[in-house]
Formats: structure tokens, C-alpha cells, sequence
């Protein structure tokens, strides 16, 4: 019996856009190869010299890094352009691409996690593998155990294989990775219909500025976004039919897809609704001057009405502390913006602050925005001009650029303390927009006048991937160096790491610690502990604060004595030297930020003479001491 | 591939990967390439039509790797500890679901073949595998390069049944020896003053060589304190100490 038959002809080419033809020559391809194959690994030589001239503190760690990059970036958007490139050479140059664009993170953080979120899902997938439970409250980001997707994707990897977690998470991260490549490819090309286009829209959207460290680290949003661009291209699929059976079946990847999005991410699921409506609102504005098929309406609001589903009965039923998460990021970073637009114009936060990024980095990122508003300006008029595609296509070119001008306003955020994360994370999205309508333009650029456009579309290409990682990541992100106190990268010295191992050899897991934001990263990942680092209706940031000589608030010690807190963590790092992000506790702690350290010697070694608190460990910088509040007020001689 | 090949493959791996313990290298790719061919099944369920083979490759590679937190899901709503073996029988299970839908849907309809896929699927292979030993040789460099020296700390802790003190401790007339932990990383060969204070009055003081990259315990003697009062006692090395709180032997309340 066979079960396979040929593949479908005409009918099936209208729902599937043909492929540019293979190459017919082996000859490119075996250029390409070993072009790449040299640049790929002149590039790593130099981003490995960038990491040791970070190290080493010479200096030299931007230019290096960025010639690097350049040495491989440039002839792979060469060899993915070039007319000549057939359909499996772009693959495999896109594939490599992806590898490569990988690696300065990889060098980064190659044995264990590194950047803050990092460590909540460390803890969440070696919290799997030792109780095999989801769900469980995350102490470090709160509600990191709520969305399972990419930590229990990394669990069960571990577990089957046998790696370790955070090989395991490389694992997942490098295919999610080469899954966002692939997928803005296929979205251009669901959309243009044409290899090069496609091509370079992947390589727009890799400008952006999360795109080669932040979305590549062991986060949700690293899993999230590749299936969010997924779901947008099994979504096209869909609208685009042929009806019956195989828009059914499209439709049920987009619900599967996005179903996926919203176990993994809370902010990408939303951002994914927020495309899907921006589709349909096009769609809808369509429809009504009878320029679309009412079934592509139609089926672009069905899928957007059950991913809508989806997220909010998950965000109600699953994860209802999402909204309190979230919530005080934006009301915050609203009231900074209204305090910068006030009369004192307070509130607002410096760009490039302290920053050791050298001058032509930050002239880039101003630069980038240019470059993207410019791009979205010629894009604005070249789809009015040219109005080609079926229906889909034109659908979603136009609400491609209604996303892509959505980067704009997020530009106000990233002046604002509380919103700048928020802005950053929302490039990721945006700079979709701005890659699938920039894309035609500068492939219309480079077939008009190739010997003088494409050295300058590379030397642009260049700048913009320039500015928008420096604007996107510090450099202690970026690069290895010297411990640096409150840094979230750099802060975590051997000493931090032995307290939190005596601490969890001698007296067990889990236990309920206060401690600073840096310290908690290590008790709650590494030490398996449940540290607090305070907040408004917990305050415990005032132990810490409370001078010498005054007393601790009773309602605090009540609270910490009624939900069993038992250790107290003090970094004396705090009483030296000030936070490189400016931050002891949390974001909105109540304490001062200025040129000198919040706190005094005294204020941090206070416990050393109070009866309620017995020092069981001390290496110097770091402290850990054992509640005993039933010898609160007791005399001592 | 037809989807009774595809069905065998997935349970073959998936059944090693449950059963077998073998090395992690090897099993790598196994649980990948048991992961694509779930997408894959996925993807003939769903859809059962033609595609362009990178958006089979990128789908399958989605479906697959979305199966895992699916899965992970299900057997926590089922009240299933999630386990390597529950999770591999937990996929083969949904390999079979699909399978069942797979081939009941081809039986209907017949199965679409892409000529183009092997070919397009070895390219993605070899050019992932050349970019990734290109990243494990600089990774590797990277590693065996020298790196500057992290700092280095001295720690004292209190050991043994020192440790597990939870509050004031009684100390005899004849005194006690509290274990103390010393341990040192990332610093040359010291001594440094050990010392034992009770209140103000500094008890004993001793001069204790600290060895780099060694861990010990050490007793230390501490007096009992001259009255049932509270009594602060320090236990100090250099500039590193732990405090409890002790009382003396004798009867009057203060």
C-alpha cells in the first residue's frame, strides 16, 4: 500500500508561493562555502580577541568586536542578495547567519547564566528535573514560573539527554535562534514573494537591538518571539486558503502556535495579539472599500478572537499575577514621561549614563534611528506607489508598517527609567515592521544601481547594527571584565557563589532569605534558595537601611517572622561602592542614587550587635546571618 | 519519508531515549531529531499539503520543540511527576495520536511528497553543523586561553552544632569548643589572628595559618561568660567574624 502521491500542481502553487530554482551550478556554492567558512572563522577569532581585550581591560574590546561581525555579516548579505543565489544556497547562508549571529553570546555566557532573567529560568528547569512540578513561584522573577514553556522545554531536554540545564538551554536557544532567521524569511516571503526580499528582511530585522544579546539569552522571550513570527506565517497561510481543509488545517497551526506563544510568554503573547489586530484592522479597512476577499477578513478575525481567547483565559485562569507584574512598569514609566513633560522636567533618565561605550558606538544609535525613520519614510511612499501582491500580501505589507511604526513612539520609553525595558523589549516586535517594508525598497535600490548602492546599503547596514546593540545592551552585558558591584553581570564573584553553596550545603534548600538584588540572583539560582529583595508592601529593604541606633519597624519584623524568613544576606559591597545600574533592591526602592553609596559601613554591620541576628557566616564582602526574633529586645552586656 | 516510517523512527528514539543511558552527545541529536519528526507529524495532521521546504523545516522544527511544554502541561494537569521516562512515553504517546490522524487523513486524501525536502534538509544540516564547529573551536580557544584571576575571599562560618545555633546558648562553668569553619580560595598562604571575644574583653587570641584553596574546621575554645546574663561572643579571623549570643552558668536573673 502506498501512502504518498505526487505533489499537488497549479491548484497548490496558489497556496504556496513557487520557490526560487536550486542553483544549477555547484560552483557558487562551493564559494559560498569556503568564503563563509573563512570569514566565519576569522569573525570568531576576533570576537574571541574582543572577549580577552575585555578581560584584560585594554580597551580594544568595541573594534574588535564589531570587525568580528563585519567580517562575517558582510559577505553573507553578499551571498544572500546576489541575483544569482539559489533557494538552498540562501538557506544555507541564512542557517550559518543565525549560527554565527549566536556566537557573541555563546562567548558570553558559554558555562552557566549570566544576565538576570537567566537565572530565574535556570532555577525553574532544575526546580523540574528535581521535583517535576510547573508552576512553581519564582523568587526571582515572580512570575517567570507561570510561563513554562521555554524551562520546562529545557528540562525535559536535560532530562532526556542527559546535558546539563544550561547546555540544554543552549540547545533550545540556538534552534530558537535559527527558528527567527527562518521565520522572518518565510514572512517576507509569504508577503513579497520573491527569495532576495526575503533575504534581506531577515537581515533588517537582525539589526535589531535584541537581536544578538538579549533575545538569545536563556529567557522567555527567546523562545517566545520565533513563535510568534511562526504563528504570523501559518496566520497568512490561513487567510490565504485555498478554503476549505487546508485553510482548516492552517488555522489550527496558528491556534497551536499561539497557544505555545502564551504558555512561554506573557509580553510576546500580547505583542502577537497586538500584530494579529493590526492585521485585522488592515484587513477590515480593506474589506469595507471592497479591495479584500471577505474570507481573508473573516479568517483573520476568527484566528485573532481564539488567540484572544487563549491569552486571556491563560493570563486569568493560569497566571493571574501577570497583570500586578506588569502593571507598575507602565503606570511608572507614564508618570516619568508626564514628569518630563512637567515644568521641572524631572523624572527622564540619560541615555549612554556612565557608559564606557567608546563615541562612534553612541553617534550609531542616535544615527539607527535615523536610518529607521528614513527607511520607514521611503517605505510609507513606495507602498503607495507600488501596489502589488494578492490581497494576503498587500494585507500584510500594510500592517507591517503599521507595526513597524509603532518603533517610533516606543522611542519616548527608552528615555524614561521604568519604560526603557519595556521599549527595548518592544523592538523585537516593531523592527518586524520595519524590516518586511524596508526590505523591497532596498532590493528596488540595489537593481537600480548596484556598484554604487550596495557599498553604501552595507556601509548603512553596518551602522545600524552598530547603534542598535549599543543602545539595546550595556557593554558589561556585551563583554567579560572585571567584578563591577551592581552589575547583574558582573557582580557575582566566587565569594557570592561560596556563600550561597555553604549556605545550601549546610542548611538546606529552599529556605526564605532577605537579600540584595545581586546576592538573590545567586541564593535563588545556584543556592536553590527563596530570596526577597523587597517592595512596597514588604519592605525589606529597611533592615538594611534602619540606622544603628533606631529601631526596626515591629510591622516588619512581624511580617518576617510570620512567613518564616530565617537569613538575612549583607553585601558590605553596598557601603563601597555604587550600583553600576543604579539599583540595590529593586526599581522602585526607596533609596538614594547619587555619586556616593546609599548605605554606611554602620548601617550594614548593625547586626553584628544585635541579639536577634546570630552571624553564622562571614567571608568579608559577604555576611549571612540567622533570624532569632525571640531574642528581639533582649539586653546584652 | 511516509508516516509509518516517520512513526517507527520517533518510537526507536524515543524508546532510547527513555531506556538507554548513553552519552550526551549522542543523545543530543537523537531527542532532535525525535522532536522534528513529531513536528512533522504535526504538520501531515494539521495541514497534509504542499509547502515550501523551508517552511516545512522551520514548522516542524516549531511543532516539534512545542510539543515538549505541551506535553509538560498535560502531565502536570494530570497530577504526572514530569520525569525523562514520563515525558518519552508521553511524546510517543502523541506521536501515536497523530500518526493515527495522519494516516487515517492520507488514506482519504492521499500524501503530498516534496522531492526538494531532502536535499534542502541536508544543506541546513551541514550548514548548521560547519557553523557549529566553528563556535565549539572558538569556544574551546576561548576556554583554554589564560583569564585573569578572580578575587579571591578567606570565609569563617560556624560548623558543626555551632551552626544549627538558633538562639542564646548556655555555656558551662569548664567553657566550650565552638567548631568554627576556615576556608580559603584565590589568596596566597596567610596567618591571621584568631581571636575570641565575650562582651568587650577579648578571651583569647592565636595566631592560625590559613593554606590557600583549603576548607577546615577548627575548635575553638570559648569560656563561659561570669554571668546568666546575655553575652555577645565574637569569633574573629583577620578581619572576618561570626557573633552569637551566650549566657553564663550562674543563677541570678539579670
Amino acid at each position: 500500500m502506498t501512502l504518498t502521491r505526487p505533489a499537488p500542481g497549479p491548484t497548490a502553487a496558489v497556496a504556496s508561493p513557487p520557490e526560487a530554482p536550486a542553483t544549477a551550478s555547484r560552483r557558487p556554492a562551493v564559494l559560498c562555502a569556503a568564503t563563509l567558512t573563512g570569514a566565519g572563522s576569522a569573525g570568531a577569532a576576533l570576537l574571541v580577541a574582543a572577549n580577552r581585550a575585555a578581560e584584560w581591560d585594554t580597551g580594544r574590546q568595541f573594534a574588535l568586536f564589531w570587525a568580528g561581525m563585519l567580517v562575517f555579516t558582510l559577505p553573507a548579505v553578499y551571498w544572500l542578495v546576489r541575483r544569482g543565489s539559489g533557494a538552498r544556497l540562501r538557506v544555507a547562508v541564512l542557517t550559518a547567519y543565525a549560527g554565527f549571529t549566536y556566537l557573541p553570546k555563546l562567548l558570553r555566557t558559554p558555562d552557566g547564566p549570566l544576565f538576570h532573567d537567566e537565572f530565574a529560568h535556570w532555577r525553574q528547569a532544575r526546580e523540574i528535573l528535581l521535583d517535576g512540578h510547573l508552576f512553581e513561584q519564582n523568587p526571582i522573577v515572580k512570575v517567570v514560573g507561570d510561563f513554562p514553556g521555554l524551562h520546562s522545554t529545557v528540562a525535559a531536554i536535560s532530562g532526556l539527554t542527559g546535558v546539563s540545564i544550561w547546555h540544554g538551554a543552549l540547545i533550545v536557544l540556538i534552534v530558537a535562534h535559527l527558528l527567527v532567521v527562518l521565520g522572518v524569511a518565510v514572512l517576507a516571503e509569504e508577503i513579497w514573494q520573491d527569495a532576495r526580499i526575503a533575504a534581506v528582511a531577515t537581515i533588517i530585522y537582525s539589526l535589531n537591538s535584541s537581536f544578538l544579546f538579549f533575545d538569545t539569552q536563556f529567557g522567555y522571550e527567546s523562545l517566545a518571539i520565533p513563535l510568534l513570527v511562526w504563528t504570523l506565517v501559518a496566520l497568512h497561510r490561513a487567510m490565504r486558503g485555498p478554503a476549505g481543509r487546508a485553510r482548516l488545517g492552517w488555522s489550527a497551526v496558528t491556534v497551536m502556535l499561539s497557544a505555545a506563544t502564551i504558555a512561554t510568554h506573557h509580553l510576546t503573547a500580547l505583542g502577537l495579539l497586538g500584530v494579529m489586530l493590526i492585521l485585522c484592522a488592515v484587513a477590515t479597512a480593506r474589506a469595507l472599500r471592497r479591495i479584500n476577499p471577505r474570507a481573508v477578513t473573516w479568517t483573520a478575525w476568527a484566528l485573532t478572537v481564539a488567540a484572544t481567547v487563549l491569552v486571556v483565559a491563560y493570563l486569568w485562569v493560569v497566571a493571574p499575577r501577570t497583570a500586578g507584574y506588569l502593571d507598575p512598569y507602565l503606570a511608572k514609566a507614564l508618570d516619568q514621561i508626564a514628569g518630563m513633560a512637567g515644568e521641572g522636567g524631572g523624572g527622564g533618565r540619560t541615555l549612554f549614563r556612565e557608559s564606557i561605550a567608546p563615541w562612534w558606538e553612541r553617534a550609531a544609535a542616535f544615527g539607527a534611528q535615523g536610518v529607521a525613520a528614513f527607511g520607514m519614510l521611503a517605505a510609507a511612499l513606495w507602498l503607495r506607489r507600488k501596489r502589488e501582491g494578492d490581497a494576503v500580501s498587500r494585507n500584510g505589507a500594510l500592517a507591517m508598517f503599521v507595526l513597524g511604526s509603532c518603533y517610533f513612539p516606543a522611542a519616548l520609553l527608552i528615555l524614561t527609567p521604568s519604560g526603557a525595558e519595556g521599549a527595548r523589549r518592544s523592538w523585537a516586535f516593531s523592527y518586524l515592521g520595519i524590516a518586511l517594508v524596508v526590505a523591497p525598497l532596498v532590493i528596488w535600490l540595489l537593481d537600480r544601481a548596484p556598484r554604487y548602492t550596495g557599498p553604501a546599503l552595507l556601509a548603512v547596514c553596518a551602522v545600524v547594527m552598530v547603534g542598535n546593540t549599543a543602545a539595546g545592551m550595556n557593554p558589561s552585558y556585551r563583554f567579560p571584565g572585571p567584578p563591577v558591584f551592581g552589575s547583574d553581570t558582573r557582580s557575582s564573584i566566587p565569594e557570592v557563589s561560596a556563600a550561597s553553596a555553604w549556605l545550601r550545603s549546610t542548611q538546606g534548600r529552599d529556605l526564605r532569605i532577605v537579600a540584595d538584588r545581586y546576592s538573590g540572583l545567586i541564593f535563588g539560582s545556584f543556592g536553590g534558595q527563596r530570596p526577597v529583595t523587597g517592595s512596597v508592601t514588604f519592605p525589606t529593604y529597611e533592615l538594611y537601611l534602619a540606622q544603628p541606633d533606631r529601631k526596626i519597624s515591629p510591622q516588619l519584623i512581624t511580617q518576617l517572622s510570620e512567613w518564616r524568613f530565617t537569613y538575612l544576606i549583607v553585601d558590605r559591597r553596598m557601603a563601597r561602592e555604587v550600583p553600576e545600574i543604579q539599583i540595590y533592591f529593586e526599581t522602585n526602592e526607596p533609596v538614594p542614587h547619587g555619586d556616593q553609596p546609599a548605605f554606611t559601613l554602620g548601617q550594614l554591620t548593625k547586626f553584628d550587635r544585635t541579639p536577634w541576628t546570630i552571624k553564622i557566616y562571614d567571608s568579608g564582602n559577604i555576611a549571612i546571618y540567622r533570624f532569632d526574633f525571640a531574642s528581639l529586645g533582649k539586653a546584652v552586656r | 519519508m511516509t508516516t509509518p516510517r516517520i512513526l517507527a523512527a520517533t518510537y526507536v528514539a524515543l524508546a532510547v531515549l527513555a531506556f538507554a543511558d548513553g552519552p550526551a552527545w549522542a543523545l543530543t541529536p537523537l531527542c532532535l531529531g525525535a522532536l522534528v519528526a513529531l513536528g512533522e507529524l504535526w504538520l501531515r495532521a494539521l495541514t497534509g499539503e504542499a509547502m515550501p521546504t523551508v517552511t516545512r523545516i522551520g514548522l516542524a522544527i516549531a511543532a516539534g520543540l512545542v510539543s515538549l511544554p505541551f506535553l509538560a502541561i498535560t502531565l502536570h494537569a494530570t497530577g504526572i511527576l514530569i520525569r525523562p521516562r514520563t515525558v518519552a512515553i508521553g511524546l510517543a504517546v502523541l506521536a501515536t495520536v497523530l500518526g493515527v490522524v495522519v494516516l487515517l487523513r492520507e488514506r482519504a486524501h492521499g500524501a503530498p511528497v516534496d522531492a526538494r525536502l531532502p536535499r534542502t534538509v541536508a544543506v541546513v544540516a551541514a550548514s548548521g553543523a560547519l557553523t557549529l564547529a566553528v563556535g565549539f573551536v572558538a569556544l574551546s580557544a576561548y576556554d583554554r586561553l589564560p583569564h585573569p584571576p578572580l578575587p579571591g575571599y578567606t570565609s569563617l562560618a560556624l560548623n558543626g552544632w555551632a551552626g544549627d545555633l538558633r538562639g542564646p546558648v548556655t555555656i558551662p562553668a569548664r567553657g566550650v569548643h565552638v567548631p568554627v569553619r576556615v576556608s580559603s580560595a584565590g589568596l596566597p598562604a596567610a596567618t591571621q589572628p584568631l581571636r575570641v571575644r565575650v562582651g568587650a574583653r577579648l578571651v583569647s587570641g592565636r595566631p592560625l595559618a590559613v593554606t590557600p584553596d583549603t576548607t577546615r574546621s577548627v575548635d575553638v575554645f570559648v569560656p563561659a561568660p561570669p554571668d546568666n546574663c546575655l553575652h555577645r561572643v565574637e569569633i574573629s579571623l583577620g578581619a572576618t567574624s561570626t557573633v552569637f549570643y551566650a549566657q553564663g552558668p550562674g543563677r541570678h536573673r539579670c
